[in-house]
C-alpha cells in the first residue's frame, strides 16, 4: 500500500515539478529508466516469491541506476558509449524479460 | 577459456550449453541475489528488526520521479523537430500567400497603369500607334496578359515515383526516375517555342526571355517560384501547327522517352486560353540606347 502511494507521489511530483534535467545528465536518463525498470520487476518478482526485502530493493535500484550511468559515462569517455549503452540495455532487458516471465508464471500459472 | 579448461576435469561431463554460459547465467540469475540472501538471513533469525515502510516509499518515490522526468523529457524532445518543421512549413505558406497577394496587387496596378497610358496615348494618332506597338511588345515579352488558341502539354510524375520524393539511401542521392525534372521542362519549353509558341506558361507562371527553370532539392522552380506536379505547360499560338510540329519533332520523341520512364503526358489543343502576365521583368543593367538610363 505504502509502496503504491510512494510510486504515485513520485510520478505526480515529477509531472508537476517538471524537474529540469541538466544537459550533461540527459544521455543517462534512458539508461537510468531501464535500470529502474529492472529493479522494479526484480522487486515484484521477489514479492511474489515471498522473499521481498525493502532494503535490498532500494539499494539494488540505486546501485543499478548508478552503475548503468557509470558504465555509459565511461563508454562515452572511451568513445564506445553507444555500444556500451546497447550492452547495458541488452543485459537489463534480458533480466527484465525473465523476471516478467517469472511474474507471469506466478500470476497465471502458465 | 582458461576457466573452462580448468573446470573440465572436475565436471563429469561438459555441459551441453557451456558455450552459452554467459547467456544462461543471465537468464538463471535474473533476480537480484540480495533477495535470496536477505531471506536466508531472516530464516536463520539474524534479521534486523523490521524497518518502517519509509525506505520502500522513498525508493518508489525516486522511481516515480525518474519515470515521470524521463517521460516529460521524451515528450519535450520528440516534438521539437516536428515543431520546427511545422513552423517552417507555416512560414513558407505564409510567405507564399503574401507573395501571391502582392502579385495580384501588381497585376491590378499594372492594369490601371496600362489603362491610364492608353487613355493618354489615345489622344493623338501617333499615340494610338505607339499604344498598339506597346501592346504587341507586351504580349511577346510576357509583360502583358495574352489570350488565344493554345496547346496544353500535361505532364504527370509516374505513379510509383512517390509524392514526397524517394531517396535512394544506398546511392546517397535522390532518385529522379519517374519524376519530371527541370531538364525535362526546359527541353519541352524550348521545343514548344521552336514549334511556334508566342507565349508560354507553366502552371500559371508566364515565361519570359529572362525566366529560369531550375530545381532546388526535389522541387522545380520557375522564376524562383516552386511548382508542384502535375505540370501544365500552356503555349499560346497556332495550336494545330504547334501540335504537329511538337509531336513530329524532337519534342515528340523526348515525350516518348519520358513515357518510357512512366511519366504520363497528354498534348491537347484548346480554343482560347488566357495567360497571365509575368510576375516581374527586372532589367537591371540593360538600358535602351539614346534614352537616359532607367533602373528596372
Amino acid at each position: 500500500m505504502i509502496a503504491a502511494i510512494g510510486l504515485v507521489v513520485g510520478i505526480i511530483a515529477g509531472l508537476f515539478l517538471e524537474p529540469t534535467v541538466p544537459q550533461w545528465l540527459q544521455p543517462y536518463l534512458p539508461i537510468a529508466v531501464v535500470a529502474a525498470l529492472d529493479a522494479v520487476f526484480g522487486g515484484l518478482r521477489s514479492l511474489l516469491d515471498g522473499i521481498f526485502d525493502d532494503k535490498v530493493f532500494v539499494v539494488s535500484f540505486v546501485a543499478n541506476v548508478l552503475v548503468a550511468a557509470l558504465i555509459v559515462y565511461l563508454g562515452d569517455q572511451l568513445g564506445v558509449g553507444s555500444q556500451l549503452s546497447t550492452g547495458v540495455v541488452v543485459v537489463l532487458g534480458i533480466r527484465i524479460f525473465s523476471n516478467a516471465a517469472a511474474i507471469r508464471r506466478h500470476l497465471f500459472r502458465a | 577459456m582458461i576457466g573452462m579448461s580448468a573446470r573440465a576435469p572436475y565436471g563429469a561431463t561438459a555441459r551441453p550449453d557451456a558455450s552459452m554460459s554467459l547467456l544462461t547465467n543471465m537468464m538463471d540469475h535474473s533476480l537480484d541475489e540480495g533477495y535470496a540472501e536477505a531471506a536466508a538471513r531472516r530464516a536463520t533469525g539474524h534479521a534486523p528488526p523490521s524497518r518502517p515502510g519509509w525506505v520502500l516509499a522513498a525508493g518508489l518515490v525516486m522511481i516515480g520521479l525518474l519515470l515521470a522526468t524521463a517521460a516529460l523529457q521524451v515528450r519535450d524532445r520528440a516534438p521539437a523537430a516536428a515543431q520546427a518543421r511545422d513552423a517552417l512549413t507555416a512560414e513558407i505558406e505564409q510567405r507564399t500567400a503574401t507573395a501571391d497577394r502582392l502579385e495580384a496587387d501588381l497585376q491590378e496596378l499594372r492594369a490601371s497603369v496600362a489603362a491610364a497610358r492608353d487613355d493618354a496615348l489615345g489622344l493623338t494618332s501617333t499615340g494610338s500607334e505607339l499604344a498598339a506597338t506597346l501592346t504587341g511588345l507586351e504580349a511577346v515579352t510576357g509583360a502583358g496578359a495574352v489570350q488565344g488558341p493554345a496547346l496544353v502539354v500535361h505532364l504527370e510524375d509516374a505513379d510509383d515515383a512517390g509524392t514526397e520524393g524517394r531517396t535512394d539511401l544506398r546511392a546517397g542521392q535522390s532518385s529522379t526516375e519517374g519524376r519530371v525534372t527541370d531538364r525535362d521542362l526546359q527541353t519541352i519549353v524550348n521545343e514548344v517555342w521552336a514549334a511556334g509558341a508566342e507565349a508560354v506558361a507553366i502552371n500559371g507562371q508566364r515565361l519570359t526571355s529572362l525566366s529560369a527553370i531550375r530545381s532546388a532539392g526535389e522541387a522545380i522552380l520557375v522564376d524562383f517560384r516552386p511548382l508542384s506536379p502535375p505540370y501544365d505547360l500552356i503555349a499560346v499560338g497556332d495550336s494545330q501547327t504547334m501540335q504537329s510540329r511538337l509531336i513530329d519533332g524532337f519534342g515528340g520523341s523526348y515525350l516518348q522517352v519520358l513515357r518510357n520512364y512512366g511519366i504520363d503526358y497528354t498534348v491537347k489543343t484548346r480554343d482560347s486560353v488566357r495567360l497571365p502576365a509575368a510576375a516581374g521583368l527586372p532589367v537591371r543593367y540593360a538600358t535602351v540606347p539614346g534614352q537616359p538610363g532607367q533602373s528596372s
